[in-house]
């Protein structure tokens, strides 16, 4: 019984120790010094020395419109599959499809008259 | 095909995620973790999908990518509620004490 | 090459639950957007109860009629009824509680009922999960309302942490269960519940690591959600920083919805490996029995010391998984009936002594409860016996039950854990009885708040039914048994 379980538990093992070396690697290999130094504290790492003061603070609304547009982007990747086998699929596609385009509408309503897209 | 290269590398992703959740203190760097392990998850499935012949794992593959976007906008919507509070997002200080 | 895909054949009426919850969640939702606070207040909450109570009728209309929907992917049966009633009836409950608080008027009351009504569409979808897909998507729709529902506290900032730490861990559990579910489906090479049992039997693949492994893993990632040890950290934590109607919610559904699916998948397609899977569930069992019983010991905080005290039940009910019959199993679904009502008790109490005083939560807000409030001391007295296993209850029936399928199945050790367990819980237990009747409150607090007479209620339905459980227990063993024996002849 236990026998059975001895290839499982190396194999978690195995990825155990394997994961917890790349992330401790980053640490022993990297540079120690300056672990706050300039380049790292700054939001670019490369490029012209942006504008951008210590205080300043985005408006809420660059958070709020970024998570939207994460969520309404990635659900198109439902009509994905049904784009490569859209002859096959035939009329059913297209009554699937509506339903889900009309349900994501129904959550943009939403999103719109709660007032998420009004820039404040 | 050899399925055993695809397992590897996906259980090292997964591993890496989950070693980072366990060891990373930024709230940003643990979403991060957790998308890595999600996504192992799916290298794993596309692999095992290939080997059987059927579609049934990229579907399921497309569906957790879909699932690991909305954990991660709550996640973020979170992050940012703590932020505006004026709270540190930093998983060490957020247990205020276990036991 | 082409051959039309035909859309897959749905049974409206078998469907009718998942889709009348989720058409009263989109409704909700909209409903907190019109009309004037006033309305909303009351219109809002209504028609969450109205969604649940149809919902309700509808699964029960399945009782004995199985049936497996939607190309296979959900199975409604005994199972799902029964749990799922559990999870309508938790909502219901925990849309009562939260009536007078103020906690959702922040988040908005629309948001956050709806949130509650998707979580139950989760739970459902989880447990009448037939489908590697399906569980997981039941687990995300389960998990990521709860992570809001946690935060929704806004003027306590622990309750955004509580919010993002339940989402961390939990969604650590997810991306578990999820890697297991893939290596199952890599090892047997379909998602479907039914055709991995007929992989599993009929070729090699019972020895396969992949399918071990997998297993381990998805094991690993569901007692995450039950909060059982070694994965229960998270628990004290968010059970105390999220709002309480919210706790109770998850303390009662939550469970039932993950250990619904876990029977699912070891009694269904895994039964054949039944001597790689019991051993491990005998130890998650046996830790937490210990871990939670001992870390309940001491605590000040009734929302902590339950949290502990929920983490040792689940050692209980998986004694119960051990024994893959339809008697453990019978035993299994009838703890969890009895282990939400008394929970439900509790935590309705101390919601109401979290409203009418200040330390209401802690455990010196309970001094002279009894004096002041007897049937609120009464009900809460009730729920500790029956958590306890103390007779007339239906905890101690429920227990009784565990250990007789236990002992019959050959696990006789882990009966005894469960006995000495029982014992080192009396400790806590008591305490709160004796608090309550034995001390009295310092000064005598005038209730500033009006006593909420729901609330009251519901503390005292749910304590009625807990001694009903254990005067009574025939006809509810008796359906326990009649679910147990549809699981184990499904497959």
């Amino acid at each position: 019984m236990l026998n059975s379980y001895l290839p499982a538990i190396v194999f978690l093992l195995l990825g155990g120790v394997v994961g917890t070396a790349f992330a401790l690697m980053n640490g022993i290999f990297g540079p120690k010094t300056n672990r706050r130094s300039a380049s790292k504290t700054s939001p670019y790492e490369c490029g012209l020395p942006s504008d951008v003061q210590q205080g300043f603070r985005f408006g809420i609304s660059f958070y709020m419109i970024a998570m939207l547009f994460i969520l309404f982007d990635i659900e198109v990747i439902f009509l994905y599959p049904i784009a490569v086998k859209l002859k096959e699929f035939g009329a059913f596609a297209l009554v699937e499809t509506s339903i889900f385009v009309a349900l994501l509408f129904v959550g943009f309503g939403y999103v719109w008259r709660r007032g998420a897209l009004s820039w404040r | 095909m050899n399925i055993g290269w695809y397992l590897a590398v996906s259980t090292i992703i997964f591993a890496i995620g989950a070693a980072g959740v366990l060891t990373k203190r930024n709230a940003l760097v643990i979403l991060l973790c957790l998308e890595l392990m999600l996504n192992a998850a799916n290298l794993a499935l596309v692999a095992f999908s290939r080997m059987w012949g059927n579609g049934d794992g990229q579907i399921f593959a497309i569906i957790v990518m879909v699932v690991a976007a909305c954990e991660v906008t709550v996640g973020l919507g979170l992050i940012v509620a703590i932020h505006r509070r004026g709270l540190v997002v930093d998983a060490d200080e957020l247990s205020e004490l276990r036991g | 090459m082409i051959a039309a895909i035909k859309a897959p054949l749905i049974d409206w009426s078998a469907l009718a639950p998942f889709t009348s919850l989720t058409v009263g969640a989109v409704v909700v939702l909209i409903a907190g957007l019109v009309g004037s606070a006033r309305l909303r207040s009351w219109l809002v909450p209504g028609l969450a109860l109205v969604t649940l109570a149809v919902t309700a009728v509808e699964l029960l209309s399945r009782w004995n009629h199985p049936k497996v929907i939607v190309s296979e992917a959900l199975r409604v049966d005994n199972l799902t009824v029964t749990l799922g009633l559990l999870c309508v009836g938790a909502a219901a409950f925990a849309v009562i509680l939260s009536l007078r608080s103020d906690t959702e008027e922040g988040v908005g009351r629309g948001e956050y009922h709806s949130l509650l009504l998707f979580t139950t569409i989760g739970m459902l979808i989880l447990i009448a999960a037939n489908d590697l897909v399906t569980i997981f998507v039941g687990l995300e729709l389960l998990s990521i309302p709860l992570y809001v529902l946690c935060a929704t506290e806004l003027r306590r900032e622990h309750s955004l942490e509580a919010g993002l730490k339940y989402l961390i861990v939990g969604s650590v559990g997810s991306a578990t269960l999820l890697y297991g579910l893939a290596l199952i489906y890599g090892a047997t090479g379909s998602t479907s519940l039914p055709k991995i049992g007929v992989a599993i039997s009929d070729t090699g693949a019972l020895t396969d690591p992949l399918l071990l492994a997998g297993m381990a893993l998805a094991i690993a990632g569901l007692s995450f959600k039950a909060s059982a040890a070694p994965f229960h950290q998270w628990t004290p934590d968010v059970y105390e920083g999220a709002p309480t109607p919210v706790t109770t919610f998850m303390a009662t559904a939550t469970k039932a919805a993950a250990l619904g699916i876990l029977l699912r998948i070891l009694v269904g397609p895994l039964l054949p490996a039944v001597d790689d899977w019991a051993p491990v569930i005998a130890v998650i069992a046996t830790l937490s029995i210990v871990v939670g019983n001992f870390g309940a010991l001491g605590q000040d905080s009734l929302k902590r010391m339950l949290a502990w005290s929920s983490v040792a039940q689940v050692g209980y009910l998986l004694a119960g998984l051990v024994v893959a019959t339809s008697l453990g199993i019978g035993a299994l679904v009838f703890y969890l009936v009895v282990y939400a009502v008394m929970t439900l008790a509790a935590f309705a109490v101390v919601i109401e002594n979290e409203r009418t005083s200040d330390d209401g939560e802690r455990l010196s807000g309970f001094a002279g409860l009894g004096r002041r409030r007897p049937w609120l001391a009464g009900a809460m007295t009730v729920s500790m016996l029956s958590l306890a296993g103390l007779p007339p209850t239906g905890g101690f029936i429920g227990k009784l039950a565990i250990i007789n399928a236990d002992a019959s199945g050959g696990w006789m050790w882990l009966a005894i854990v469960l006995v000495l367990g029982s014992l080192v819980s009396l400790g806590y237990y008591l305490r709160v009885i004796a608090t309550m009747w034995m001390t009295e409150g310092s000064a005598e607090k005038t209730p500033v708040v009006k006593q909420a007479r729901e609330i009251v209620a519901v503390a005292l339905l749910a304590a009625a039914v807990t001694i009903a459980a254990g005067v009574l227990p025939s006809w509810p063993l008796e359906r326990a048994q009649d679910v147990g024996q549809t699981v184990i002849s499904s497959r």
